[in-house]
């Protein structure tokens, strides 16, 4: 039993259609990712990496199978369920920004803090210090709209780690950016992985694979290839005050292992 | 709870400035119905109060006796309202008169017979003048003042008349006619008094003092040969006196018709009773009709609102993508229609008091405020923007986030 493992997929199926037009965007999905890794997913068009991502990111439901996020059964968790966890675990970083156009920048960094509940002042104070991180201080009280590719999609980073998520998703998120955008981008998604953080990055370039902890490429729904290129004892330790997090989610875990050790 | 309250009012009131000219329309819309109920419900209370104060100045210690029974329904009130009725024969007579007057605790009785008829003088013709036949305890039973001579009284012949301000300028362009004569009824008769003139607008009696002839009823009656007696007014001894005198008249008329009930007796609020009611119902109607209009401007709302959710189906995205609910959602764009709703009925009360103002400028209804209307209007905001913002609301909200976030901007 290893308590950090953060997400647990198996047997994960996702169809579209019925009968004879049924397609498979995931066939018997099988995926365990341990805390700390950067984990780079890769593959062809179409070969379901985004509906991984989105099953992982309790935007969508698997049509089968069973998904085990810390400990927790998520496969069938009522949509508000899902709604807090995404608030609480997930940050979500997209390959077109997905900035709201009306809030100012600081608004939309503390946009998740929102549906958890902290007063605006917290909130604000987060924002500030997220976008401090990404040396977007002065940009505050910008629009998205004014500010470059690259710095939106700093912006939409500093909003995914505002709320201290458990998991970082990124759907390509380089795509739209040139290329000196895009190593600024990858140099801070490195930086937050450092940190201890996890993140599970969707990706067509072959050459960011060199940030990644762990590089897997779909076909069909089904894994291709799955190489570690660092160890599991190298991945980083996350700071301190995970770990204080991480006493309390041990007990989880020992019920889990109690529960099924009664089987 | 109250936070996230809070920052979906924030939420609403940013989107809302947003659309400045879309916002401002459809609060018109809502402000529109507002208007035209609180300028109905204004003008209706306005006028009732001018019925009630009428009786307060005719005296509260007035005893009405009308001469048919008092109507409690609808339709029997609108049938009295409607119907011929001044052309049936009353079932008052100068021997109730007399009747009235003997019972204990009774200072003053007055009787109104209206008729009309040609009036004629060296000078002047007026057809169809009103004639008041009465006796002289009217002086003190009305609220009336004389300008001129005196009032009738017994000690004046039977041919003395007394005639009101304006009627006077009009039969001999002065308006002191004291001691000139007049003929109808084939005979002549001396004006002994004239009015003061009366600024009443709203006069319980039907009849315009200040265009009217008064004239002994019991001469009236001998010339003739009945008298129309459609109301008779009584003034009691003191106010504490008028529930066991009134009931003392209807048993007095009871038993001189041997057991006929048909006449009522009334006094305080229920003098006004057959008016107020009618008015209820008109305004009733009216406030209806502008119901309609509210509803209008509901469905404006709703329509907006639609848009609204439509337009921002990508933002919709992104924010259940960052862990917005769809209770968080839902209560998002309530607010905003309720927001909507409530910024309409407050431009709306004040565009109807506006309106009630201009027509106070005109008529003597002036604007009438209290709070029972602003209650009113309010909670029909209320239930209209939940009505109409619901739907939008729940749709917004049932969006799925995928579906959303590739819903583009």
């Amino acid at each position: 039993m290893d308590d950090n493992i953060v997400i647990k997929l198996s047997g994960l199926t996702k169809r579209y259609g019925y009968g004879d037009t049924a397609s498979f965007a995931l066939k018997d999905f099988d995926l365990t990712i341990k805390r700390g890794e950067f984990v780079m997913i890769m593959g062809p068009s179409g070969c379901g990496k985004t509906t991984l991502l989105n099953i992982i990111g309790l935007l969508d439901r698997a049509t089968d199978g069973e998904y085990i996020l810390n400990g927790e059964d998520v496969s069938d968790i009522s949509s508000s369920r899902q709604a807090r966890l995404r608030a609480k675990k997930i940050g979500f970083i997209f390959q077109d920004f997905n900035l709201i156009q009306n809030l100012t920048v600081i608004e939309n960094v503390a946009l998740p803090l929102v549906y958890v509940n902290r007063p605006r002042t917290v909130r604000l104070k987060a924002a500030s210090a997220a976008l401090n991180r990404f040396h977007l201080s002065e940009r505050e009280y910008y629009r998205p709209s004014q500010l470059s590719g690259g710095q939106q999609q700093r912006v939409a980073i500093a909003r995914a780690i505002v709320s201290d998520p458990e998991i970082i998703l990124a759907d390509e998120p380089t795509g739209n950016l040139d290329s000196r955008s895009s190593s600024i981008v990858m140099d801070e998604l490195k930086a937050i992985h450092e940190e201890g953080n996890t993140i599970i990055m969707v990706t067509h370039n072959p050459s960011l694979t060199v940030y990644a902890t762990r590089v897997i490429n779909m076909l069909d729904g089904q894994i291709d290839t799955d190489v570690k290129t660092v160890a599991d004892y190298n991945l980083p330790q996350p700071i301190s005050i995970k770990t204080k997090k991480r006493r309390g989610r041990n007990k989880i875990s020992s019920k889990e292992i109690s529960r099924k050790e009664n089987f | 709870m109250s936070l996230l309250l809070r920052t979906h009012l924030r939420l609403a009131r940013a989107s809302i400035k947003q659309n400045r000219t879309r916002s401002f329309l459809t609060c018109l819309g809502i402000a529109i119905g507002i208007a035209s109920i609180t300028l109905i419900l204004s003008l209706t209370g306005s006028i009732s109060n001018l019925i009630s104060q009428e009786v307060v100045n005719i005296g509260s210690d007035l005893i009405v006796v009308r001469p048919s029974r008092s109507k409690e329904t609808v339709t029997s009130i609108v049938e009295e309202l409607t119907s011929a009725n001044s052309f049936e024969r009353s079932s008052l007579s100068l021997v109730d008169v007399s009747a009235i007057s003997a019972v204990e605790g009774v200072t003053a009785v007055a009787p109104i017979a209206v008729s009309t008829n040609t009036l004629v003088n060296e000078t002047n013709t007026i057809p169809s003048a009103t004639i008041i036949g009465t006796t002289p305890d009217f002086y003190t039973v009305e609220p009336l003042a004389l300008k001129y001579g005196v009032f009738l009284s017994d000690k004046n012949s039977d041919n003395a008349i007394v005639i009101g301000h304006e009627l006077a300028l009009n039969l001999y362009n002065t308006s002191n006619p004291v001691g000139r004569t007049l003929t109808f009824y084939g005979q002549r008769f001396i004006v002994v008094g004239v009015l003061e003139e009366i600024d009443s607008t709203v006069n319980f009696d039907n009849i315009n003092f200040n265009n009217a002839l008064f004239m002994d009823i019991e001469t009236m009656e001998q010339l003739m040969d009945f008298v129309q007696i459609q109301q008779i007014n009584v003034r009691a001894l003191n106010t504490s006196l008028l529930e066991p005198i009134s009931s003392n008249i209807t048993t007095t008329l009871k038993e001189n018709r041997y057991g006929d009930t048909n006449f009522s007796v009334a006094y305080g609020d229920a003098i006004s009773h057959p008016a107020s009611s009618l008015l209820n119902i008109i305004s009733g109607m009216l406030a209806l009709v502008a119901g309609i209009s509210l509803v209008v401007g509901g469905v404006g709302i709703m329509n907006i609102m639609l848009v609204s959710v439509s337009e921002r189906t990508h933002e919709i995205g992104i924010r259940k993508a960052v862990g917005a609910s769809a209770y968080n959602i839902l209560m998002q764009f309530l607010f905003e229609a309720f927001i909507l709703s409530i910024l309409g009925s407050i431009l709306g009360i004040f565009l109807g008091y506006l309106l009630a103002f201009l027509v106070s400028l005109v008529t003597p209804f002036s604007p009438y405020i209290s709070w029972v209307i602003l209650v009113v209007t309010v909670l029909t905001t209320l239930a209209i923007g939940i009505i109409f913002g619901t739907y939008p609301a729940l749709k917004a909200a049932r969006k799925r986030p995928i579906d959303s976030l590739r819903h583009y901007q």
